[in-house]
């Protein structure tokens, strides 16, 4: 277009700065709700924490320095800190073992097979349930007489007493995760399922065409096409040790004793029974951070940036 | 080679079956004992109810204030759904526009998406006492009311309409407001679905929250009611499996009725790029 003149240029420009002010306006407007919600209740509470956990500090008292002391007497001194650390890495360490689990069923129903969408609406169903009632239903199935896992294993004379899975210090831990796998393994297969239909079906038949053995077709194509998949359940598997406070509140509430305590059920604890809001604020710190550290390593295991954010 | 074919076929029938069984087990013994009175202490417990029927189910609804923690997780859930829409709709949009501070935005949200709700329990109780939101429906549902897969849903469906169609639709005059409401969202049914879906179970679902910023009962809502009934009546009774029951069936329901929406927005985070 040719220019116009000055003057109508002029006014030209005004009108587009005015309509680019407008819109900027009305992006701003569209986003305001969202990022509302995520400041204060996301970003703000981080740092709020961060702060809290350097003061001595608890509701109707004015806030003090307190330094590192809280995590001094975390570390140092709180032995239900380092039982309920314990608790929590053995909670992601069984992580993987699940994924495995469900790697295999997502190899299973990812087929041509009749009924695969059965299956996998069946394993899945657990996923979307509320986690209360979850528990109350694991409760029962571990219960001493009434539960169908002591009949099961008496009836088959693997025992001849019953077991008191959740009030027992060996079991009960072992107990909530086998709950927690229950309910969250239909996802992890929904994960990897997803990841396995991106996999270029072409990579299968050149190596059939090579001769190569199935087992090698997998260990060779599969895995290494999943590592984003698995990169992202093992993401899900830490974070799980946040969200089941929902399960371990109802299926033991920590105990026996501390035998299934997490970090976050004695952040919960802490915070809200014993209302030491610093205290449980310099835990949640701990837990945050070992969760980066955890992803990290996970990321770095799964071959540097498969769940590199840019790349959404 | 067929024959073999076959045999894999029926072993991975078997597994799957296998499977699916131990996945069921814990529906089928809910649902066993919410239909039955006997004794559930006797030893062997029965494998198949005896005289079923449904007085559990009434207990509940007569026993402990069920139609007031039913209304009150309807209602919560109704606002987190419809300002999840509406929310994140207008974020989807926005972002689908460039404007200067757009990496921000995004680098913002997507790091919010690392931060589990449950590490920020501690100030976000304390930012809720401040907003005057304690026991209250706005409190109960705030923290839920927009979330970031959804937005990158919608922005995705938005992204998915013929540009000429908002170009036309700006030239005969529309507003952008109306542009959303009356040109995207009826293209973006999925999205819609995914968003209410996904909104309706996480807020129906939700404990730990209610569970520390409600004190009275007339306000807590039904994951509550079943924790306060547990720690009434223990595993004693019938009718603490017909609660479970009773609170599991809405979102087994939403989950049948919109399986792929639901698969969708909770895997799309994890499948783009």
């Amino acid at each position: 277009m040719m220019p116009a003149t000055g003057e109508a240029a002029g006014r030209q420009g005004g009108w587009w700065q005015r309509k680019r002010t407008r819109d900027l306006a009305l992006i701003a407007c569209f986003l305001l709700p969202s990022l509302t919600v995520f400041f204060l209740y996301r970003v703000l509470p981080l740092g709020w924490n961060v702060l809290l956990s350097v003061q001595y500090w608890s509701p109707l008292k004015p806030a003090r320095w307190a330094g590192l002391d809280h995590y001094e007497e975390m570390l140092l001194y709180d032995d239900v800190f380092w039982q309920s650390l314990t608790n929590t890495l053995i909670f992601i360490g069984a992580a993987p073992f699940a994924i495995a689990l469900a790697l295999g069923i997502a190899l299973l129903v990812n087929s041509d097979l009749k009924g695969a969408a059965v299956y996998r609406s069946i394993v899945f169903l657990s996923y979307p349930l509320m986690t209360v009632a979850v528990g109350i239903i694991w409760r029962w199935m571990y219960d001493e007489r009434g539960g169908i896992i002591n009949f099961a294993l008496r009836a088959s004379g693997l025992i001849t007493k019953p077991i008191p899975f959740l009030q027992s210090f060996d079991w009960a831990l072992p107990s909530v995760i086998v709950a927690e796998v229950w309910q969250v393994l239909g996802f992890y297969m929904i994960i990897i399922l997803t990841g396995l239909q991106s996999i270029p079906q072409h990579l299968y038949e050149a190596a059939s065409i090579d001769g190569a053995p199935r087992w090698a077709q997998f260990w060779r194509i599969t895995l290494p096409m999943l590592k984003p998949s698995l990169f992202l359940c093992a993401v899900v598997g830490i974070l799980n040790s946040f969200t089941s406070f929902d399960l371990v509140y109802i299926m033991t509430n920590g105990g026996p004793g501390h035998a299934t305590e997490l970090l976050i059920t004695y952040i919960y604890k802490s915070g809200f029974g014993q209302t030491k809001f610093d205290y449980a604020a310099a835990l949640t710190v701990v837990q945050f951070i070992l969760l980066l550290a955890l992803t990290y390593l996970a990321n770095r295991a799964a071959g540097g940036n498969a769940g590199s954010l840019e790349h959404r | 080679m067929t024959t073999m074919r076959r045999r894999g076929t029926y072993l991975r029938h078997a597994a799957l079956v296998g499977v699916s069984a131990i996945m069921l087990v814990p529906f089928y013994w809910v649902l066993k004992t919410a239909v039955t009175n006997e004794n559930i202490y006797a030893y062997p417990p029965r494998l198949l109810p005896e005289r079923p029927h449904l007085f559990n189910f009434v207990d509940v609804w007569y026993f402990i204030p069920f139609p007031r923690y039913l209304l009150n997780s309807v209602i919560v859930s109704a606002i987190v759904v419809a300002c999840n829409i509406a929310f994140n709709a207008m974020a989807g949009y926005a972002l689908t526009k460039n404007f200067p501070g757009k990496r921000a935005v995004l680098l913002l949200f997507l790091s919010c998406m690392l931060i589990p709700f449950q590490a920020t329990i501690i100030p976000a109780y304390l930012i809720t006492s401040k907003l005057g939101l304690l026991n209250s429906y706005v409190g109960l549902a705030f923290p839920l009311l927009s979330t970031i897969v959804c937005i990158f849903v919608f922005k995705a469906a938005f992204e998915a309409v013929p540009h000429s169609l908002v170009d036309a639709a700006r030239i005969d005059g529309l507003s952008e407001w109306r542009i959303i409401v009356r040109v995207l969202m009826p293209l973006s049914k999925a999205a819609i679905a995914t968003n209410v879906v996904l909104a309706f179970i996480w807020s129906w679902n939700a404990f730990l929250w209610p569970l520390i910023i409600t004190r009275e009962p007339t306000m807590q809502t039904l994951p509550l009611g079943l924790a306060r009934f547990l720690s009434y009546l223990e595993d004693t009774t019938g009718a603490l499996y017909a609660f479970a029951v009773m609170v599991l069936a809405p979102s087994i329901f939403v989950f049948l009725m919109a399986q792929r929406e639901f698969i969708r927005g909770l895997t799309s985070g994890a499948t783009k790029g």
